[in-house]
């Protein structure tokens, strides 16, 4: 397994928010996690990231604990984490702004093959690389992100909410990239609200609910299963996502 | 006629030092979201630390600045991690408190010292005036001038051509993704707050070398400081620069045209218009800041 979480708990300071997760993502697969508002999907990333201290339990990446690390080590071990609030800098250019994404990044001459590569794989970056980013539309911010995650080579990608405020359109590009990212080698761990249309571009689902993990499985399995499709899955949700 | 004019050159160059002073200010509220109350004191408590230099030890004020401005940068950096920092919930309303009890202290420690009279910075350039076209201009007003360009200057580069620069206006514009990214903000804030407080040595110096103070001299200082960033928009330096120079202009040339008395009540009267028409300053920022 690349990463595992193993009975993690945390929380804001206001009681726990997650009450023992056990969540497993394995190499070169998509792994979707999908649950109502507040179950504690975003806080599961956050924990991961560095960003909030579990209280217990133990969280291994490649083997090894990322538990106490701070947010620089975490990404410095090839995790990165697009949020699902904008995260771009909005008074910055799409290039300062993907550039930004190798802050941790010493060599310049590194930085700069990155960029080219990155620019090449996504049109938006490298038509837009002069304007704002606060000026472009939430399609387009969304993949600047995206570009932006990419800058540290890295392993294992976690997208919050990727699809969030998007139109059929940009939402099929936004999915297709991701595919990308996969066949180009990364892991992905992503929570979808898009619950159908996540799990069709996953290998893996994992339903949370009141911060545990309530199932988990093969998409396919997660998709089918009659419980959690009336629960999570309800005709609303498979409407929105038939064009995806 | 010239008059109007020398009043407007007058606000320039006196404008300049509050741009100074000003920009520490906006640019520490737009990395930390905090209003340091304090800023005034600190241009004062940098006004004394001249004098105590150029008195006692007999260092020329410019040159002065070399250890002014490094020693209000550590104490800057240290007032931070001591009294910001722990700062977790409602930091913009409790830093109000914090920097305000600040400010009082400092004020305390300088009567302590300095007592409460009044000083003025002396150098054989504050004394001289020179002629500039049809009027005579104190020499002291287009050095501190100057300096403040100079200083403005380097904070530019400092912002807009460094890594640590950008590692700040990232950290302004979107707080929570400058630590996804890897940047650490709690150390752009510490370095943030010891680079605003650095700028006060030398807005101190240059505001002791023009005006006559006293350990209370920062109440009326940061009211005006406070009215430019507001003017101007909380966080935008640009802005800062402006506001400062037309607050001096306008409060100059109606001195010099009507009274002293109606000076800078023109100008609090215009920023109420202002703030009624644009609720965000003239150059806020708010609207493309994220959370
Ligand atoms: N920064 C925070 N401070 C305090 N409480 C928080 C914070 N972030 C989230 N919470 C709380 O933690 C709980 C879980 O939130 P979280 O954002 O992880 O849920 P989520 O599953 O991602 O929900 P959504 O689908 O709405 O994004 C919620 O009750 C929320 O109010
Ligand atoms: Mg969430």
């Amino acid at each position: 397994m690349l990463l595992e979480l193993t009975n993690v708990v945390a929380g804001y300071g206001g009681g726990d928010v997650l009450r023992g997760v056990n969540l497993a993502v394995e190499e070169g697969t998509i792994t979707c996690i999908v649950g109502p508002n507040g179950a504690g999907k975003s806080t599961v990333f956050t924990v991961i990231s560095g960003i909030l201290k579990p209280r217990t339990g133990q969280i291994l990446f490649k083997g090894k604990s990322l538990v106490g690390l701070s947010p620089q080590q975490v990404l410095t071990r090839g995790l990165v984490q697009v949020p699902q609030n904008h995260s771009l800098f909005p008074a910055m250019t799409v290039r300062e702004n993907v550039e930004l994404g190798a802050y941790m990044l010493r060599d310049r001459s590194l930085v700069r093959k990155r960029y080219d590569e990155i620019q090449a794989l996504f049109p938006t970056v490298r038509e837009r690389a002069s304007e704002q980013a606060g000026s472009l539309s939430g399609g387009q911010q969304r993949l600047v992100e995206f570009a932006r995650c990419l800058m540290l080579d890295p392993s294992l990608v976690l997208l919050d909410e990727p699809s969030m405020g998007l139109d059929p359109k940009t939402l099929r590009e936004v999915f297709k990239t991701i595919t990308t990212m996969k066949e180009a080698g990364r892991t992905i761990l992503l929570v979808e609200q898009n619950a159908r249309a996540g799990l069709r571009l996953a290998d893996h689902g994992v339903v949370m609910e009141s911060g545990q993990v309530r199932l988990d499985g093969p998409s396919e399995g997660v998709l089918n299963n009659p419980e959690i499709s009336a629960l999570y899955l309800g005709g609303s949700v498979s409407k929105q996502a038939a064009g995806a | 006629m010239s008059l109007v004019l020398q009043g407007i050159v007058t606000g320039i160059l006196t404008g300049g030092v509050y741009a100074l002073m000003a920009a520490g200010l906006t640019l520490i509220f737009g990395v930390m979201d905090i209003i340091n109350i304090a800023q005034g004191a600190f241009v004062i408590l940098g006004a004394y630390l001249s004098y105590w230099l150029s008195v006692h030890l007999h260092i020329d004020l410019f040159l002065g600045l070399f250890i002014t401005i490094p020693v209000m940068f550590v104490l800057g950096v240290i007032l931070e991690w001591l009294l910001i920092r722990p700062l977790k919930r409602d930091r913009t309303q409790l830093s109000i408190l914090v920097t305000y009890a600040l400010a009082i202290i400092i004020e305390g420690l300088l009567y302590f010292f300095f007592s409460a009279d009044n000083v003025k910075l002396f150098a054989w350039y504050t004394t001289q005036s020179i002629p500039v076209g049809p009027f005579y201009l104190p020499l002291i007003y287009l050095l501190a001038f100057a300096l403040s360009v100079v200083l403005l200057a380097a904070l530019y580069v400092l912002l807009y051509r460094t890594k640590f620069g950008r590692s700040v206006r990232a950290t302004t514009q979107n707080r929570a993704a400058a630590l996804l990214i890897g940047i650490d903000v709690e150390r752009v804030a510490a370095l943030t707050f010891g680079v605003g407080v650095a700028l006060t040595a030398a807005g101190g110096m240059a505001y002791g070398a023009t005006t006559p103070f006293t350990p209370n001299s920062h109440y009326d200082l940061i009211s005006r400081l406070l009215v430019i960033i507001i003017f101007a928009g909380m966080g935008s330096l640009g802005g800062a620069l402006i506001a400062s120079v037309g607050m001096l202009v306008i409060e100059n040339v109606t001195s010099l045209l009507w009274s002293p008395v109606w000076a800078s009540t023109v100008f609090y009267v215009l920023l109420v218009i202002i703030l009624l028409v644009r609720p965000q300053g003239l150059f806020g920022k708010f609207a493309t800041r994220n959370q």
